[in-house]
């Protein structure tokens, strides 16, 4: 697994302590997992999305990445409306591991309370909470 | 790296997805050092293994229930006077004094002492070597074409090597000569045609102190056949869709009946006793409701974590048993109504192995082949099937010469 200085953690971005990030695209904001969560979870087997027009709160839990060895759960960013799922995971879901950030995207959301974006951690701080 | 038996071990190496799969196409090598292996030597060797050990080794080898002889080995496992299981082991017969048994890491002290305390009044030496042998696994189809190069007498340790079958041993000594096993660098090893994967493969066992350079001896020479080492994550999903045990979660602390496993036991011709008396034989013969053990297989790769809250439901939602192991075999997938294999012959033009999820649950159903269960972990309720064989085409068995 990667040490710590060799992840991967784009500036523009922000990030939960459940290693999701968060990038805002206009007026919708895209949703995946971390360079951090992948390498951690090995090669991923299965991504489980909700379906366009699910609205879920901050903290919900809105679908699963399935490894070989485990599952772990995806939790809500921001709250909001899931207004478009990656769908090219169902056929690659190595698309998480290959490229987090990019291709791995999972859902794109509408967000309901921008003030959550605040609360968000940057770069550094997401940083900070994966060194301790 | 995890915590595994008492040892530090890697998860995987590059990725437990290419590891899994290179096993079923080309090969792959796992440590399993941490393996522990005890020699039982003396006149009585044979009696107290009698005694102890599930297989009645006069009658254990093949559908013809041949005895064990020097050059052989078998499967079997060490119970309780209860009948549960203490632990599985693979026994070698060197001679009708000598024999070598490998069990799980860190059972080398616990079985050495139940051997022991069953050996009163016998002529036996028990030895734990416990970390003083080096041990790993080549396992794959191409294993055997890596070990001809590796060999300085491929052909006459090859010729008629048997399912099951081994030869030589790692410190030279009681090895007839013509009869060594060694590799090109000049370790002598024990190889036995075994594994843990299911597939065509051998467990090369040699002096601690010349393991790292087999390793690297085996990693180098098989770099033309695509061989990569492979850690405790591809070791478990290979055996799990291997049908395969892993001892103390899957047969443990309970009766050892009504599993895929009760070939270990010493039935007799129409299955209504023991062809010997042995340590457990006793209460499993006066055992009439036990739970079934039965392999499953899943619609897709997705599994449910297995704790103590993990339930299996019948068709109707009520609770019938709880689950075992649930892995993913990452070489298999389902086309249409039939599983494949990425090594099957007749698997369809294009197919991929999206992988299936698989494993063991215990329920007080007997339930059969085909019949559909739900596995709930408190958060996913996922629909599977009971079957007898999960991953198809497994290779352990093919016979040496048409895989060199």
């Amino acid at each position: 697994m990667k040490e710590i200085s060799e992840l991967i953690l784009p500036e523009d971005i922000r990030y939960t302590e459940d290693h999701e990030w968060a990038r805002q695209e206009g007026d919708t904001v895209r949703v995946g997992i971390s360079d951090y969560a992948q390498d951690q979870l090995g090669d991923i087997v299965f991504v489980e999305l909700p379906a366009v027009g699910d609205s879920f709160n901050k903290g919900d839990e809105f679908g699963t990445v399935e490894s070989v060895k485990t599952v772990s759960e995806l939790y809500m960013p921001l709250s909001g409306e899931v207004v478009a799922i990656n769908e090219e995971l169902a056929d690659h879901p190595e698309y998480v591991n290959t490229d987090p950030y990019g291709k791995g995207w999972m859902i794109e959301i509408k967000p309901s309370a921008l003030d959550e974006w605040d609360s968000l951690l940057d770069k550094d701080a997401y940083l900070k909470g994966l060194e301790e | 790296m995890a915590p595994f038996g008492g040892y530090e071990m890697p998860l995987w190496y590059s990725s437990a997805k290419d590891e899994h799969l290179c096993v079923l196409t080309n090969a792959g090598l796992f440590d399993t050092s941490h393996m522990a292996a005890i020699t039982i030597e003396g006149a009585d060797a044979s009696s107290l293994l009698q005694k102890c050990f599930s297989k009645d080794l006069k009658q254990c080898v093949g559908p013809l229930k041949k005895p064990l002889t020097s050059g052989l080995c078998t499967y079997g496992v060490f119970l309780n006077e209860a009948g549960h299981v203490i632990d599985d082991a693979i026994l070698y017969k060197f001679e009708e004094k000598r024999y070598l048994c490998v069990v799980n890491a860190g059972m080398g002290e616990k079985i050495s002492r139940h051997l022991q305390t069953h050996a009163t009044s016998l002529s036996v030496q028990i030895r734990d070597l416990t970390d003083q042998v080096g041990k790993m696994d080549l396992q794959g189809p191409k294993s055997g074409k890596i070990l001809q190069k590796a060999l300085r007498n491929p052909d006459t340790v090859f010729e008629g090597m048997r399912y099951f079958s081994f030869k030589g041993t790692w410190d030279g000594t009681g090895v007839p000569s013509g009869q060594e096993v060694t590799l090109q660098d000049g370790t002598s090893i024990l190889l036995s045609r075994s594994g843990y994967t299911g597939e065509f493969g051998f467990e090369i066992f040699c002096e601690p102190e010349r393991t790292e350079s087999v390793w690297n001896l085996l990693l180098e020479i098989g770099k033309e056949e695509g061989v990569i080492p492979c850690g405790l994550a591809a070791r478990d999903s290979l055996r799990a869709g291997a049908v395969l045990p892993l001892s103390h979660q899957d047969i443990g602390g309970w009766p050892f009946l009504r599993n895929p496993w009760i070939f270990a036991l010493p039935y007799n011709k129409n299955q209504t006793g023991f062809t010997k008396d042995f340590v457990g034989g006793e209460s499993l013969l006066a055992i009439h409701d036990a739970d079934y053990t039965l392999p499953f297989i899943g619609k897709d790769p997705r599994k449910v974590s297995v704790s103590e809250n993990t339930r299996v439901l019948d068709p109707t939602d009520t609770p019938i048993g709880n689950v075992l192991t649930c892995v993913t075999d990452m070489g298999i997938g389902k086309t249409g109504e039939k599983i494949y294999s990425v090594a099957s012959p007749d698997k369809p033009k294009d197919f991929v192995p999206k992988g299936l999820s698989c494993g063991f649950v215990k329920v007080t159903k007997a339930l059969k082949e085909g019949d559909t269960i739900k596995l709930s972990d408190g958060r996913r309720r996922i629909p599977v099937t009971i079957t007898y064989d999960i991953r198809p085409d497994r290779t352990a068995r093919v016979p040496i010469r048409s895989m060199l």
